[in-house]
């Protein structure tokens, strides 16, 4: 009797630890268990990427994979690094002017709207192209007030409205919200694009981060809804391979601002269940990658990211769509947003650009 | 055999322990929310002195005392659950918005207040949120759970903007 009494207690102490595999949908429900770090020390950056990094280490930043979800989301950002770096050499952070926003509810939760930017030129005599762009943050932390660099100076270069899409983050709202909401204020372009003077037949995807996994997605989405299918997608460091073991979770396990340990600590709080992080919504490499549009796929050398990005174009391409990637040397993840002072962003930004503005069809 | 039962069940209790919320201790609340109340008054204070915009005017003046009106509900909590509320301090970034605004003028003054307004709001919903929710200071909990429907509205508020 004894016996078997410990064995239900041995058996409820497993399914205690399964449990905690995965966070509560509490804000404040801790981080997980610390894992062994990985030796690696990760590549210089180039010294204008680097200072960005000065600057961010100079604002105190706690490290994420061992806060709870509230505490990391007060925690600086790249964004805020990058302005300090501005503000030091003189330059305005104030928003460009060139463009407007406006922020418009897709979906009844206060967090499904979305940042609408426009040029604030005339009106154009045709419609203006269209780009859905999906912020980063692993789905926990940060929002559209974070990632304002990429749509702003996609809104300004192509002459486009760029939508911003704000989303139920986790853990309050775990996968596939995140997904859903992407997919929703998709559909919900379509259909309001005109009314904003855009060109529903010219509308692009494009994300960073998390938010370079949802553009994929939400193509991937829309091929299996019968939707319009988007003319380009633009997908930044995605998330997109759950193998921790890539070359680049090695090399860059402990690169800054993103290390592996919080790829860890993203997943621990956005899925319910450990089977949510092999998903092919996230795992991309392994989900059905046919017919989907013309893709561009940027990557930071100095990123823990960047083998997703890499294996992400192979298996477009072994299914037959038309993919180019580019991987910048000297950058970290983050880069994409630095364009102001750093000139590996500048590069990534024009190159970015120029590929959407052919798929618009323009020069 | 006793003996093994014990270690079993303190192992099952040491394991338990962090899936439970591991809330902000109350004197970090208190800090936090207090420091976000002076950067809002900061700010809201540089933009007053410089803008020309009657919109921006009217969001800066009722911001100056709902985070007045919210640092006063705090503290008194505070002083109800005997936790020690140490003058508020701008964290880093918070002063390196406040230089940020400094460096702006007029109209690009305005814009760098809104964006930023945006985001802090964001966070200060994030914050008072999450203390409401699990708290452990009942004073503080309620302080907290009557901000938060305050600083949903700026949101609100600030979404028109």
């Amino acid at each position: 009797m004894k016996l078997v009494l410990i064995a239900g207690l041995a058996t409820s102490l497993g399914a205690s630890s399964i449990a905690l595999a995965q966070s509560c949908v509490s804000t404040n429900s801790p981080p997980p268990p610390k894992q062994t770090a990985a030796a690696a020390t990760p590549d210089q950056a180039e010294p204008d990427m680097q200072s960005v990094l000065d600057t961010l280490a100079s604002l105190g930043p706690k490290p994420i994979e061992a806060l709870t979800p509230v505490k990391a989301r007060l925690q600086p950002s790249a964004a805020d690094a990058t302005r300090a770096v501005m503000r030091k050499k003189g330059l305005s952070t104030a928003p460009d002017l060139t463009v407007m926003t406006e922020d418009i509810a897709y979906g009844p939760d206060p967090m499904q709207f979305a940042r609408v930017y426009k040029p604030a030129a005339e009106p154009a005599s045709s419609p203006l192209p269209v780009v859905v762009y999906y912020h980063g943050g692993g789905w926990v932390i940060a929002d559209v007030n974070t990632y304002d660099a990429t749509p702003r100076l996609l809104a300004k270069q192509l002459n486009a409205i760029v939508v911003s899409v704000e989303y139920r983050r986790a853990p309050e709202a775990k996968f596939p919200a995140q997904h859903d909401d992407a997919a929703m204020a998709y559909q919900w372009t379509l259909k309001n694009a005109e009314s904003w003077g855009g060109n529903p037949a010219k509308v692009a995807l494009a994300g960073e981060s998390a938010g370079g996994n949802l553009a994929v997605a939400t193509a991937v989405f829309a091929r299996d809804h019968g939707l319009a299918a988007p003319i380009h997608v633009l997908a930044i460091y995605p998330i997109a391979n759950s193998d921790m073991d890539l070359p680049s979770r090695m090399d860059s396990a402990n690169a800054k601002p993103l290390n592996k340990a919080m790829l860890g600590w993203f997943g621990y709080y956005y899925s319910k269940t450990k089977a949510d992080q092999l998903d092919p919504r996230i795992n991309l490499v392994k989900a059905n990658l046919r017919d989907l549009p013309p893709t561009t796929i940027v990557n930071a050398q100095i990123d823990p990211l960047r083998s997703d990005g890499e294996t992400l174009a192979t298996a477009m391409k072994a299914a037959g769509d038309k993919v180019e990637q580019k991987t910048f040397p000297g950058v970290t993840h983050e880069f994409f947003g630095m364009g102001a002072v750093v000139r590996g962003a500048y590069d990534a930004n024009a190159y970015a650009v120029s590929r959407l503005r052919a798929a618009f069809g323009e020069k | 055999m006793k003996t093994e039962i014990i270690v079993l069940i303190a192992a099952y209790t040491f394991f338990a322990v962090p899936a439970q919320a591991q809330v902000m201790p109350p004197a970090e609340y208190v800090a936090t929310a207090g420091a976000s109340d002076l950067y809002e008054r900061t700010s809201s204070e540089l933009v007053l002195q410089t803008t020309a915009d009657p919109k921006v005017r009217e969001f800066a003046t009722m911001m100056l005392k709902a985070h007045a009106a919210s640092t006063a509900e705090v503290k008194a909590a505070a002083a109800k659950s005997k936790v020690e509320a140490a003058p508020p301090e701008l964290t880093p970034v918070q002063a390196e918005m406040i230089a940020q605004l400094r460096a702006e003028a007029g109209t690009t003054r305005d814009v760098a207040y809104i964006a930023q307004q945006k985001g802090a709001h964001g966070q200060a919903l994030s914050v008072q949120a999450a203390y409401a929710k699990d708290g452990t200071s009942a004073p503080l909990r309620a302080a907290a759970a009557k901000i938060v429907p305050v600083v949903e509205h700026h949101i609100a508020m600030l979404k028109a903007m």
